[in-house]
């Protein structure tokens, strides 16, 4: 039981939590013409 | 100009640059913005959309018509105009691969003048593949 507690707690330890790269638009440039 | 864009669905900050002629929309993170709305915008505020750019991230699938296509959300793809880059990208259709890129949605075609007929769909041309992950 210990070791599987043992077991457990590494392997929650080892997990390094990494931001999801979400997916957007993330930009949007234009040109135009007429401005004044 | 600015308010009227800032006022589309899904965009948090819009900067005009008068001297260049360039807009730079900031949209926000909930997947609501509308290219084909924004042109539609700028045409209503008085001036010509010459040429759109976007910078993305998204898995690569298939639309409909089988073509590989930009997933940004759920509801929404841009279908790449074929090139050498998307030749490149055609592997990763279907996997969890997110790529960034950025691309050109939108050119004015050569010698039109003002016109507010834009494509119903636009299709992203790949300019620069920034990101594979």
């Amino acid at each position: 039981m210990n070791t599987k507690r043992l077991a457990l707690l590494v392997l929650l330890g080892s997990i390094v939590v990494v931001p999801v790269a979400k997916a957007q638009v993330q930009h949007i440039e234009m040109r135009v013409e007429g401005m004044t | 100009m600015k308010q009227h864009l800032g006022r589309q669905s899904g965009v948090q900050t819009v900067d005009v640059s008068l001297l260049d002629g360039k807009v730079q929309v900031t949209p926000k993170g909930d997947g609501e913005i509308d290219p084909v709305q924004l042109l539609k915008a700028t045409y209503d505020s008085g001036v010509t959309a010459a040429e759109m750019d976007m910078t993305a991230r998204g898995k690569m699938v298939k639309d409909a018509a089988g073509s590989l296509a930009l997933e940004v959300a759920p509801n929404r793809v841009f279908t790449f105009a074929p090139n050498e880059a998307s030749k490149g990208l055609e592997s990763l259709a279907g996997t969890p691969t997110m790529v960034t890129l950025r691309g050109q949605l939108y050119k004015k075609p050569e010698g039109k003048k003002k016109s507010k007929d834009f494509p119903a769909v636009l299709t992203l041309l790949i300019l620069e593949i920034e990101k594979k992950e």
